[in-house]
Parts: structure tokens; C-alpha cells; sequence
């Protein structure tokens, strides 16, 4: 099955297609919620939105048993009343009862989806076929969307990302500095209410496809994965997007292909598997903060300390013999000849790094009132990480000197690094 | 004239400072201090001078007229750690935003707000920095973006709370050189200090501050040590004399 397959096929293309719009709309929300640092709002008020659905559910079975897009529309605003009175309870916890913000989204999450089940079970006495249904939205199934599915989530995906579009200043003026925005003029108040309206369009969408339960990992998970990657806003939201639309994607594919016909994997926990390994990724890999970079610059740091002060011992002629890939970085630089002496080249390196050293330790004893005993063990550290700049002024302020505070002569600067 | 006039304000709520009954002018083109100790209600008064925090009761007027007809000559430097740093954004992008009251919320940035943004960035010496995500900049560094988007703004009277706490003595310097730079220029200059040092050099006019207004007036007037005593208590005025007698006995003079 190629990739093709999942746009043309009309029994893959509708989940497909579902997923992927779903999948955007809610990563796009995610920056939002992320960046307010309210992630687990969105954990809150789809659980809470639980209780909606299953009614939804059952009156729509009771009024209009025989219409499939309508019934999904009763859900929806099922999901969307009970998502509201979720965060009404919230508001009322917090604000009039004083509940910590943690407490307060705890309690509200397990009261309303407790009452969701409630309501459930007593469904499924009377209509198992219903409960079936309703049940579906717990871990969510995209296998039996159709075509009108997609364009009611379409429509809704579309309503967010035009809302983002258009509330966009706002919505990073008053994340990144609420007073200052409100002293512009700027209402910083309705930012919540925004958010709330943003979050709940994300949940009716993506709870058809991933469901209540795993709904706020696609929230979080793709605008997480984005911002190890990039510093601006704007390419925030739209590399977030773009992940939010590869794990819709590949969370299909790899449910189809995977399995070989022989047991079937559900999209939603597969869609949610596929955020999660960008996350993952992204932390483990990006350019600036990832941890194999900075594991990489770590390690290449102290090899460059260690190559260094080979240089100086040799040049304080303490010591010959090296680790043979501490020798061969010496020769690479052209410090040492093939007789392991020190060439011109490398003498002057070597004094560069003296002179820095007892620059420093006259700058710690005259300047910073420490010991003269105790400077030598912090100017080792400090001479590895100079920059011309820093020498520079270290030079001026000092006036040059000539003798460190232990009095040994301090190499003249070389001509190369001024 | 008088930038500034409050009459009887007192403010008494849930999670700030308490003010009580305070009354003040603000003449124009002065560097106004407001000094206090720690929880003496500094960062409330310029709040609920900004409509930030409500007050009980009392009077507010700007250039004579209530705050919200001329909301956009009243610029605003909150404290360099109320926001987080971590926000993905230049810059460039935190020193717009002080044009997004004028320019409003849903416009492209013109030439015009560029160019200004550009200029305030150079006032502050932070060209060079323009395209930094924020948080890879020094406290002073930051601290000249906060300053730089309130200039943007092209206000006349700023409000500035505690703009001088955790910065370089590059910075300050500075700093200090650009706000006497704008009242030359006419602009009125209202500062939360902490600092009492540097308090005759910075400072045209002062407004004690400890819950209650202590006193207030030309710097030469005002900056007495009855009134110190009586804003700062007996046990900091201790201190401070405490700290200058032993700095005295240590170099050899007493």
C-alpha cells in the first residue's frame, strides 16, 4: 500500500484526511495553550466534555436514530455544552471556593467523566448498540469517519485556523505580557475566553478521532515538539501544524501497515504514538538545546581543555607522552612535529594560553580580592574559554601587565591575536 | 503644569500592597522617584495609576484628564521578571509591541512601525541584538528591550517599576543618560527605586512611599534624613549606618 492509497481510496481517505485536519487544528490551539502555560486545561475539559457525548449520543438515538452526520452534530454540541460547564466549575472552584488551579482541574476532571461513565452504564442496559457508540469516544475511531465527517471537521479546523490568523498579535501580545498589553488598551481579560473557545472547537473535532482520553496529547504534543526548534512565534505555530498534520498522517498509515491484516491497531493511540516520538525526537535531537548537541559540544569542550593543557605541559617541557588521539589533534593543528616537539606554531599557541592564565589570576587577585593561593585552580578553567574580545579588554583593564600574582612573567600578546 | 494628579487614593486589595489616603502632583519634565521599603506599595501605586489594580477610592488624572482618554502618552515599563523569558519571540517582535496600541491588533507592521522600532533599538544600543530570541540576552539587555517598547510608543510621561534592579552598571549608565535625554526632550519621567545612593543624581522630584505618603517634592527638599527615617524605619536606617561605620573602621578612617 503506498502513500497514495490513503488519498485515493475511499475507505482510507476519509480517516485520513480527517485525521490530518484534526490533527492541525488542535496543534495550532496547542501553541496557545502551551504558551499560557494551561496544558492540562485541555486534559480538564475533554474529560469533561465525556458526559456530553453520551447523552448526545442517546438522545440523538432516541429523536433521530437513522441519520449518521446528525448525530454526530448532537454530539458535537453535546461535547461543546458539557466542555463549557467543565470550565465553568473550574472558574467557580478557583475563583469563588479558593481551590488551587492543580486541585481544581483534578477534581473537575474526574467528577464530570466519572459522571460520564455513570450515564453510560446506564445506557447500555437499554440500547447496547448506543453505549458501543458512545464508548467509541473514549479512545476515539477514526476507521469509520466518512466524507460528511471530514467536512464538518474541515469546517471547524478551518474556523480555528482563521481565528488564529486574525487574533494573531493579540494572542501574543497578551501570552507574553498581560498588564503591559492591558496599558496599550488591549483587553487581556478575553484572552481566556479565547482560549476556552479555541480549546473546546480543538476537543469536539478531535475526539471523534483520538478521544476524550488521549485528547490533550494531541494538544500539547506537537506545539512541545516544536518549540525546542525554532525561537519565533510564527514558525512555532507553523511547525507545530505541520507535526500536528505528519502524526495524523503517519498515525493512519502506520495503523494500516503495520498490522498486515492479521489484527487491526487503532488510529487514535497510534496518531498520539507518533506526536510522542517527535517530542522526543525534538528534544533529544534539536540544533540549540537538544541533548545529544549538548552532549557532543560538552564532550568536544573538554577534549579541547585536554588538548590544551597537553600543549602547555609540553611547553613547560613536563611532560612527552600523550594519548595517541590527543597527539594526533596536536599535529592535525600543526602544534608538534613528527619528533613530538613543539613547532613555532605551537609555542605560540602554548603562550597564548599562559598568558591567559596569569591575566586571569592577576584579574582575581586584584580585582576580585581573592587569595593568591587559591587563584591558580580557577584560572585553569578560565583560560580555555577565551574569546580575542574578552582578551582584549582583560588587557586594558590589567594595563598590560608582566608578571602574574605568583611572579612568573606573563607572555606578551602575539601578533596573530591582536 | 502638572503631569500627574492623584487625590486621596487608597487601594486595599486581596494580593497587593496597601495604600492609604494618597495625594500627590507630578510636575512635567522631571525625573520623579518613588522610594519606599520592600512591600511599601511602590509597584501597587504605579499599577493602579495604569488602571492595572483598582483602586477603593480616590482620584487619577493625567494631563487633566482620566487615564483612559489618553491612554496611549502614558507608557509603561513593567518588572523585568514579571513575563517569561522563555517566549518564543526576537527581540525585534517585544520592542513592536509597543506600537500594536497604536497600530491595533489586526495590521501588518507598516515601514513606519519598523523604522521606529529599529530607532528605539538603537536608542537603547540593542541593534545588533535585534534578532536574539530574548531569553539568550543579559538582565540589562532585556531590561533595554523593556525600555526600548515603551519608547515606541512615543509617549510623554513613563512609568518605570524598578528598572534598575539586577542590570550591569553599563546598562544603568545608559539608562540613566537616555531618561535625562527625554526630559530634555519634555517627557516626564516617573521611576521606582530602591536604591538610596544613587537617589540626589537620579532624581528631580521625590515621592516617599511607606503604605501612607511620607512626603513628597523637589528632591532637595524632600530627601532628608527625618524623612528617610520615617519611610525606612529605625531598623534599616540602623543598618544602612551600621554598613558605613564598618566600611569606615575596615579602610582606616575611624
Amino acid at each position: 500500500m503506498t502513500f497514495l492509497d490513503f488519498f485515493t481510496d475511499p475507505i482510507l481517505r476519509p480517516s485520513t484526511v480527517g485525521c490530518m485536519l484534526m490533527c492541525f487544528a488542535s496543534a495550532l490551539v496547542g501553541v496557545v495553550v502551551f504558551l499560557r502555560k494551561r496544558s492540562l486545561i485541555g486534559e480538564t475539559l475533554s474529560h469533561a466534555s465525556f458526559p456530553g457525548v453520551v447523552i448526545g449520543v442517546f438522545l440523538s438515538a432516541l429523536l433521530i436514530p437513522f441519520s449518521d452526520e446528525l448525530i454526530a452534530l448532537a454530539i458535537l454540541c453535546g461535547a461543546f455544552l458539557f466542555a463549557f460547564l467543565g470550565l465553568k466549575a473550574l472558574n467557580f472552584l478557583e475563583n469563588r471556593l479558593r481551590v488551587k488551579a492543580d486541585s481544581a482541574l483534578c477534581f473537575v476532571l474526574a467528577s464530570f467523566f466519572g459522571l460520564g461513565i455513570l450515564i453510560a452504564s446506564r445506557l447500555q442496559q437499554s440500547y447496547p448498540l448506543w453505549y458501543k457508540q458512545a464508548l467509541t469516544f473514549l479512545y476515539g475511531q477514526a476507521a469509520t469517519m466518512t466524507n460528511m465527517h471530514v467536512i464538518i471537521y474541515g469546517c471547524f479546523g478551518l474556523v480555528i485556523l482563521g481565528f488564529i490568523l486574525y487574533f494573531y498579535r493579540y494572542l501574543e501580545a497578551v501570552n507574553f505580557d498581560p498588564s503591559f498589553s492591558e496599558t496599550l488598551g488591549i483587553r487581556s481579560k478575553r484572552l481566556d475566553e479565547m482560549m476556552f473557545f479555541l480549546i473546546v472547537l480543538a476537543i469536539v473535532v478531535g475526539i471523534r478521532s483520538v478521544g476524550v482520553v488521549l485528547m490533550a496529547g494531541m494538544l500539547i504534543g506537537p506545539a512541545v515538539a516544536a518549540r525546542p526548534l525554532t525561537n519565533q512565534l510564527p514558525y512555532h505555530f507553523a511547525l507545530s501544524g505541520l507535526f500536528g498534520v505528519v502524526s495524523g498522517f503517519l498515525g493512519n498509515y502506520l495503523s494500516v501497515v503495520i498490522p498486515k491484516g492479521e489484527y487491526s491497531l487503532p488510529t487514535g493511540p497510534m496518531i498520539l504514538m507518533v506526536s510522542s516520538s517527535f517530542c522526543f525526537l525534538s528534544l533529544l535531537l534539536a540544533p540549540r538545546s537538544g541533548l545529544v548537541n549538548r552532549y557532543v559540544r560538552m564532550r568536544r569542550f573538554s577534549f579541547q581543555c585536554a588538548v590544551e593543557n597537553a600543549l602547555k605541559s609540553l611547553w613547560k617541557e613536563e611532560r612527552r607522552s600523550f594519548s595517541p588521539l590527543i597527539r594526533w589533534q596536536l599535529k592535525r593543528k600543526k602544534w608538534i612535529d613528527q619528533s613530538r616537539h613543539l613547532t613555532p606554531l605551537g609555542k605560540a599557541a602554548a603562550e597564548n594560553i599562559i598568558r591567559l592564565h596569569r591575566l586571569w589570576e592577576v584579574y582575581l587577585v586584584d580585582y576580585m580580592g581573592q587569595k593568591v593561593e587559591k587563584v591558580h585552580r580557577t584560572a585553569e578553567e578560565l583560560e580555555h574559554l577565551m574569546s580575542p574580545e574578552l582578551e582584549r579588554e582583560l588587557t586594558e583593564l590589567l594595563h598590560n601587565p608582566r608578571h602574574d600574582p605568583h611572579h612568573q612573567p606573563i607572555p606578551p600578546a602575539h601578533v596573530e591575536s591582536t | 503644569m502638572n503631569i500627574l494628579e492623584v487625590e486621596q487614593l487608597t487601594v486595599n486589595y486581596e494580593k497587593t500592597s496597601v495604600l492609604w489616603d494618597i495625594n500627590f502632583v507630578v510636575p512635567e519634565k522631571t525625573i520623579v522617584g518613588i522610594l519606599g521599603p520592600n512591600g511599601a506599595g511602590k509597584s501597587t501605586l504605579l499599577k493602579a495609576l495604569l488602571g492595572l489594580v483598582k483602586p477603593i477610592s480616590g482620584h487619577i488624572s493625567f494631563f487633566g484628564k482620566p487615564l483612559s482618554e489618553v491612554r496611549q502618552k502614558v507608557g509603561y515599563v513593567p518588572q523585568r521578571s514579571s513575563v517569561d523569558w522563555d517566549f518564543p519571540i526576537t527581540a525585534f517582535d517585544l520592542v513592536l509591541m509597543g506600537r500594536y496600541g497604536k497600530m491595533g491588533l489586526l495590521k501588518w507592521a507598516s515601514k513606519e512601525d519598523k523604522e521606529a522600532t529599529r530607532q528605539a533599538l538603537s536608542q537603547v544600543e540593542m541593534l545588533q541584538f535585534a534578532d536574539r530570541q530574548i531569553g539568550q540576552l543579559s538582565g540589562g539587555q532585556q531590561q533595554r528591550l523593556f525600555i526600548a517598547r515603551a519608547l515606541v510608543q512615543d509617549a510623554d510621561v513613563y512609568l518605570l517599576d524598578e528598572p534598575f534592579a539586577g542590570i550591569d552598571m553599563a546598562t544603568e549608565k545608559t539608562l540613566v543618560d537616555l531618561f535625562d535625554t527625554l526630559r530634555k526632550k519634555g517627557k516626564t519621567i516617573v521611576i521606582v527605586h530602591h536604591n538610596l545612593a544613587s537617589t540626589e543624581t537620579y532624581f528631580d522630584w521625590l515621592i516617599l512611599l511607606n503604605t501612607c505618603l511620607i512626603a513628597t517634592g523637589p528632591v532637595g527638599d524632600v530627601f532628608t534624613q527625618q524623612n528617610i527615617w520615617r519611610t525606612y524605619g529605625r531598623s534599616s536606617i540602623l543598618l544602612d549606618e551600621a554598613a558605613i561605620k564598618a566600611k569606615n573602621k575596615t579602610s582606616g578612617l575611624l
